[in-house]
Order: C-alpha cells, then structure tokens, then sequence
C-alpha cells in the first residue's frame, strides 16, 4: 500500500502543509493503515503509556537480574534524587534513574514494553515520565508524545532493520533516544522541525555504537547505557529547542546509520564475540555464569 | 509504513524483543501451522542466536511459544518446566546456516500426534519476525497480517478455485505466490488478506479437490494488537 508518508521530509512536508501536529498527523495514518477510529488507537497508546509507567516503578523497587549481573543502580539513583541536592536537577536525576529502572525491570524477565526494542526500552519511558512529573503534564499529554516517539521509530524502521543484530547498538539505543528526543521536543513546545532536528542530533551522536553485551545479556553495558543515551535524548531536545539545527538532514543520518551497521564487523554486532564481552573480565563473567548452569 | 504499535510495543517479557519476544512469535507461528499439540520440538539455532541463547532466555521463549504463549505472558519464563508437566519434549542445538542467513535464525520442527511442521525463521527487530521456509517451501511472511498457505497437488484451476471462495465472501487479496516441487507435483500457495477468511470458508478450501492442507495464519505476530 503506498503511503504518503515514508521519511522525515515527508512528514515535515505534512506538517507544513497541513498545520497538524506531529501526533495527529501519526495518529491519522496508523488509523487509516488499520481501518480503526484515531481515538481507539491513541487509547491502545495510552494502555502502552501506563504499562511503561508501572515497569519504571516496578524497576525502581530494585532486585537483581536473571543473571545476578546487574539490578539495584536505578534503586541508588532515585535514592539519591529523593536526597535533594543533586547537582544536575531533578528532571536529569530522574531521567538516568527511570529508564535505567525499566531495563532492570526488563533483566528480571518483568514485563516491559519494547521501544524500539526491549534492549533499548528505557530512554522514551524514562524521559517522558521524568518531564511529565517535573512539568506537571498528565496521562493523555504524555500518551501524545508517545505517539510521536512511535512515529519517529517508525520512520526508522522502514529503513533500517532495529536490532543489534544487524546493525549494532545504534541502531537500538540509537534509534530509542532518537526517538525520546523528538517527543521531548514536541512536549516542550517545539516545532515539527526542531523535533526531527533533536532526533537527528541525538542520532549522529550515537553513530558507530557498537552492540558488545557480556555474556551475551542484555545487562552490561545495556543496562546503564539507558541512563547514558536517555542524557543524548535530553541534549538533543534542548539543543533543537534553543534552535541548533543538524547540518546533516535526518532521513540522510538514518542512510549512514545503516551503512555504519553494514560495516561494522559480527563480533560488534550482538554476538558477545568483541569489545567489551571479550575483555577479560567480560570472558571471566561468561565463564562463571556457563559453569553455575 | 511499519505501524506505530509495533515500535511503542510489543508489551513482552523481558529481557530481548529480539531473542525472546521474536523467538517466541516463531515457535508460535509454527504451532499454529501445525494445528494441534506438539509432543516434540527441535529447535536448530544460528549465530547470534545460538551464542547468547541461554542469557536472553532464547529458549524458554521458543519453548513458550511451542506451547502457545503470547510475548507478554508472565508465564514464559517457566516455559521449560511447563514443557515438562505438558508433555512436550524439546532439544535445541547450534547450527551454522551459511554467511548468507540472519544472524537471528531458527529452523523449528514440531511433531504432534498426527503430523509434522517444519519452518525457518528469523526474528528481525523489536520482536518483528519472517518467516522464510515452509516444510522446505521458500516463502517471504510476516505472519501480522490474514494469510492462508495451501498445500495441494499441481493442477489447472487450483488458483480460480481457491480465489473464487475468498471473492465470494467480498474479501480481497492483498498478494499472492504459487510455486511447486515440479510439474503435477506438491504445489504450495500462498494468499495475503485484506481481512480474516471465516472458518467456514476455510473448510470449503480444505474440501477442494486435490488440497492436501489449507493453514490459516491471522495476526500471530502481532497484527492483532487491538481488540
């Protein structure tokens, strides 16, 4: 079925044409594509949404994960948000801190909700729940944003193949910040434009990550890399919303994500064969956790 | 355009949408096409698959979805005693499919009482699937959207007689593609829907002469995610 709206430029071109914010302008095509009412299926965003907010709270409960490698760092972060004197502010604090607690949620084999991927599930959740609470915004504005980080992710995805897999963490936690980045915008009040500009700037700024998980888990680095890339999000936003523009269009810095994957060698895509999963500490927690089972 | 539930989503249990969420969704795609309980499953995993199987929990969630579980059942994790108690014998074992295969790959063979299946399958991002081999028939699918595969001997008509009943019913073919093992041989059909088939209609197709077997795939991975 051909759709009037495959890239970035499409859509700004939408956005300009028809005067319709990003949500809406989603939120109307994935009603056409599935033949429903738009307001049956912002309420299925809006069931997403409160799933998501109930992982970040069942991560931040703390508890180790399926391996026993990581757990309790998102618990250590909000503890010392709730401490008051956190040099970043408490919308920082919160970010690190939420989605970090959604990919512990998500080691324990909790119930979470992919975005992109579950491997990198943390950034969209953490960051539109921390500027929700700290803005005052409720369920159905931050649903809203919601809508536009799926937008964007799927704008992605039908270029690039979203798995560590095939293109390596970028196109994961890549993508999700990139994502987190253009909600973030678009809830803050920006423009169509600066909202695909902090997507494209939290996207080149990830550019050759390599996907090297010890002992293959979706723990380390995985885990606080969520903390880590939702920060990328947040720069993004408030780099686009001050009115810095990416040089390098949005749709072309999605043609280099996918050849940067192409070119990045197996062992950095998923397979624990490099980086960080063969240093000898990686091999040393691999060896241990294949001898106790 | 890839729908937007399918990024924001799917609700699943942890830890990989890849290797859990999409390992599951193939083992469930052949149980439906196998059309009654496995006794036994062989899973044959590639690559990265096979490397990192046991910490994404790769094989509790290709066992879950042998027995029929959806992604975001709390019950996935206790796939394997579950297995157990259901009688269902499973093996898993590495196999290298060649530089050309993705690197997320399982072949799966389920038994039940009655019949076999066999499909290859890769999971290809944020719990997306393909389907590229049935019982060594190659086929592209996603298994989202109504799909019917039929399985009958090669003769002229199979394709009008097949399209008469879906027309019948006011549904249209989204696409569609007819192979065969060889002239007058075991043929295999493959129709895309814009809407689901009604069982009725699919027990007339099963009654067409010359089919062998007429599976129904509506929306296991996915597809389905509003009700």
């Amino acid at each position: 079925m051909p759709s009037r709206l495959n890239s970035f430029a499409d859509l700004l071109a939408l956005a300009q044409k028809t005067g319709q914010p990003l949500d809406a302008i989603f939120l109307a095509e994935e009603a056409a594509e599935r033949e429903l009412p738009a307001d049956r299926v912002f309420q299925t965003f809006l069931e997403r949404w409160a799933i998501m907010k109930d992982s970040v709270r069942r991560g931040l409960a703390g508890g180790k994960s399926f391996s026993g490698m990581v757990g309790g760092d998102a618990k250590k972060i909000i503890d010392y948000v709730r401490g008051g004197d956190i040099a970043g502010g408490r919308l920082v604090g919160k970010c690190i801190a939420y989605s970090i607690a959604v990919l512990e949620e998500n080691s324990r084999m909790g119930i979470i909700v992919a975005a992109p991927t579950a491997g990198a599930a943390g950034m969209v959740p953490g960051t539109l729940l921390a500027l929700s609470e700290e803005r005052g915004f409720d369920d159905a504005f931050a649903a809203r944003g919601l809508v536009v980080a799926g937008g964007f992710g799927a704008l992605v995805a039908g270029k690039a193949e979203l798995s560590g897999a095939a293109g390596g963490c970028q196109a994961e936690q890549g993508v999700g910040a990139a994502m987190a980045s253009g909600a973030l915008t678009f809830l803050l009040g920006g423009t169509a434009v600066a909202s695909v500009h902090a997507a494209a700037l939290t996207l080149q700024n990830t550019l050759g990550l390599a996907c090297d998980p010890v002992a293959g888990l979706v723990e380390v680095p995985c885990v606080v890399r969520n903390g880590f890339t939702a920060m990328l999000a947040l720069t993004g936003a408030q780099a686009a919303l001050a009115g810095v523009e990416s040089v390098i269009p949005m749709d072309e810095v999605v043609e280099a994500m996918v050849k940067i994957g192409e070119a990045m060698p197996r062992s950095l895509k998923e397979t624990a064969d490099g980086g960080l999963a063969m240093t000898p500490t990686g091999c040393r927690i691999r060896k241990e956790l294949y001898q106790i089972r | 355009m890839i729908s937007l539930l399918d990024i924001v989503g799917p609700v699943m249990v942890g830890p990989s949408s890849s290797h859990t969420a999409g390992a599951c969704r193939l083992a469930r795609v052949a149980r439906t096409l196998l059309e009654e309980e496995p006794v036994e499953a062989r899973f044959e995993l590639h690559s990265a698959f096979a490397k990192t199987m046991r910490g994404h929990g790769t094989d509790r969630a290709l066992v879950a979805g042998a027995l029929g579980m959806e992604v975001d059942d709390p019950c996935l994790k206790d796939a394997l005693d579950l297995a157990v108690q259901r009688g269902l014998k499973y093996a898993l074992k590495p196999k290298n499919m060649g530089p050309e295969a993705h690197p997320n790959s399982v072949a799966i063979h389920l038994k039940g009482k009655t019949r076999t299946i066999s499909i290859l399958g890769a999971s290809i991002g944020g719990g997306m699937i393909e389907i590229r081999e049935v019982d060594g028939f190659p086929v592209s699918l996603s298994a989202r959207d109504p799909c019917l595969l039929l399985f009958y001997d090669d003769r002229p008509g199979m394709v009008m007689r097949a399209s008469e009943i879906i027309g019948r019913r006011g549904i249209n073919i989204a696409s569609m593609e007819v192979l065969r093992r060889g002239k007058g041989e075991l043929a295999f059909m493959r129709i895309d829907l814009d809407a689901p088939l009604p069982p009725e209609d699919v027990e007339s197709m099963k009654r067409l002469p010359g089919i062998r077997r007429v599976h129904v795939l509506d929306r296991v991975a996915g597809g389905a995610l509003i009700t």
